[in-house]
């Protein structure tokens, strides 16, 4: 029992990762309805900006900044390059140009850092914290990504509830002609989305770098468990999101603890698609209120 | 004003309207009432910027609107209320309202909403509601209500009776009247009822495969007993 709770808190900070690399791809599918695949190559490409701003200045925040701001640019970037020209004749040809992104962006990396796998500094301490006489499976570091995670959720939400441009973005993920009629400028606002999923990405990718290691391919392993956290979340739906990935990161602790890393994918998979066979509209989904 | 002249539009080797002209007076409702597929929805699509037209022009008090993106045109005054549920059920009643003319001030869209909620009273009482636990009627109320939160001077309204118990209409489109004498609006009604339409129409034009077959009086159509025969269907 009490390697159960261990397992639980030292899922904690992996499944906040998760949570906001899965916000990610869901706000580019509300935005737009493509799954964005290229999400976690634009995260790694990011991060390696980070790491060469972090080598340069010496600051683990100037370096965030710096990723955030990629991060923007570059979700613009690929939505405005690939995804307006290629959507426009139709979605499954989008979301495998969004493969070709990830490759073309995997491949941009390995040429200009190299295919290395590279360390990146520990802002804080990832030791365990020691407290009331034993050491525990959470670290400062893991405080430090729950904390940025949750106040990227709390600011989202703000965001998209408070605020002309959420409200924006939400009527056209509904309902794009409606929102035109409005008034709303659509496209400006799509391209808004994909740069806010960009930012998300990159501070995903900012926060998991210092606790494996950053080369062109060392995402990839999260945007499957991203992905299985946002489809079973419904897609659709923040929160989905979020208490998924956390989710995620939970189980695949426990699967570590209890077996070897190595099962973690695996049953993430079949999560994913045992979801697929029993509630394809995912936990968080809300068709019901479509249909009326 | 807003005036439509020789317009047509096709899609692909259809012509969904050839040479219509139209003239939509400020302060009254024109009609324009045809069968299914008499191309009623076309022509508020086109006005509106959602579909494209291959020739003839339209304008709005002068300012020629064909070409125009939907939110450009909504800025210029034209705001389409589309046929059947417009309103977004996962947004909440004051929600949908607000989509309305976000590029006015702050203060003039709270002037509008104040006024939306004196118009449809029942908005006012759910405003903080989802859309999707709207009645029908009331969800075409929302509707208008988000086009008059764009501050128009032109209203499309397409079928706005569709799906709606006949007492219902009669309450909406009266109120559709009012508004376009009190706002001076110039107010374009789309419907396949025809009664209920020229009831509260000033002018009427008949639409039947594409082309205007009528136009005149509203009272003049409503009792031309072989127009009616043949193409109203009653």
């Amino acid at each position: 029992m009490t390697n159960f709770i261990e397992y639980l808190l030292g899922g904690l900070g992996s499944g906040a990762i998760i949570a906001l690399m899965a916000l990610a791809l869901v706000l580019t599918w509300r935005a737009t309805r493509v799954v964005n695949f290229a999400q976690i190559g634009q995260a790694m490409f990011t991060t390696f900006i980070a790491l060469t701003v972090q080598e340069i200045s010496g600051s683990w925040f100037v370096a965030l900044v710096a990723a955030i701001a990629a991060g923007a640019l570059l979700g613009v970037v690929v939505q405005y390059l690939v995804l307006r020209p290629v959507k426009r004749s139709d979605t499954s040809g989008a979301i495998i140009a969004t493969f070709g992104v990830l490759i073309a962006l995997q491949a941009a990396a390995g040429m200009i850092w190299g295919g290395e796998q590279e360390a990146y500094p520990q802002p804080f301490n990832t030791a365990g914290i020691s407290a009331f006489g034993r050491e525990w499976p959470i670290s400062v570091y893991d405080l430090v990504v729950i904390g940025v995670t949750i106040g990227l959720v709390v600011g989202l939400s703000l965001l998209f509830t408070r605020t002309n441009l959420g409200l924006s973005m939400r009527a056209t993920a509904f309902n794009p002609e409606v929102a035109r009629l409005s008034g709303i400028r659509v496209s400006r606002t799509l391209t808004i989305g994909w740069a806010i999923a960009g930012v998300v990405g990159a501070v995903a990718g900012v926060l998991v770098a210092p606790i494996s290691t950053l080369s062109p391919n060392s995402f990839d392993i999260l945007l499957v468990f991203a992905f299985t956290a946002a489809v079973i979340g419904g897609l659709d739906s923040l929160v989905g999101a979020v208490a998924l990935g956390v989710g995620t990161g939970l189980v695949i602790s426990l699967v570590t603890g209890y077996s070897d890393s190595s099962n973690a994918p695996v049953v993430a998979l079949v999560l994913l698609a045992l979801n697929l066979l029993l509630k394809p509209d995912g936990v968080f989904g809300h068709t019901s209120s479509r249909s009326v | 004003m807003l005036t439509v002249s020789d317009l047509s539009v096709n899609y692909g080797p259809v012509h969904a309207l050839s040479h219509v002209s139209i003239e939509v007076p400020r302060g009254e409702v024109t009609a324009v009432i045809g069968a299914n597929g008499a191309g009623k929805s076309t022509l508020m699509r086109t006005l509106a910027g959602l579909a494209k037209a291959a020739g003839g022009s339209a304008s709005l008090d002068g300012n020629p609107i064909l070409g125009r993106k939907s939110e450009d045109l909504v800025r210029m005054g034209i705001a389409l209320v589309p046929e059947g549920r417009s309103t977004i059920p996962e947004l909440t009643v004051e929600e949908n309202l607000r989509l309305g003319g976000m590029w006015r001030s702050r203060a003039d869209r709270a002037t509008s909403v104040g006024e939306v909620f004196d118009l449809f009273p029942v908005l006012g009482q759910r405003r903080s509601m989802g859309a999707a636990t709207l009645s029908g009627g009331e969800r075409q109320q929302l509707a208008i209500g988000r086009a008059l939160m764009c501050d128009p001077r032109c209203l499309l309204l397409d079928e706005p009776s569709l799906g709606l118990a006949p007492i219902i209409v009669t309450q909406i489109l009266t109120l559709v009247k009012r508004l376009a004498t009190e706002a001076n609006l110039a107010v374009l009604l789309v419907e396949q009822n025809a009664v209920t339409a020229l009831r509260v129409a000033t002018q009427g034009v008949v639409l039947n495969l594409g082309q205007v077959v009528m136009a005149g009086p509203a009272a003049e159509i409503a009792s031309h007993d072989e127009l009616r025969h043949a193409y109203l269907g009653y």
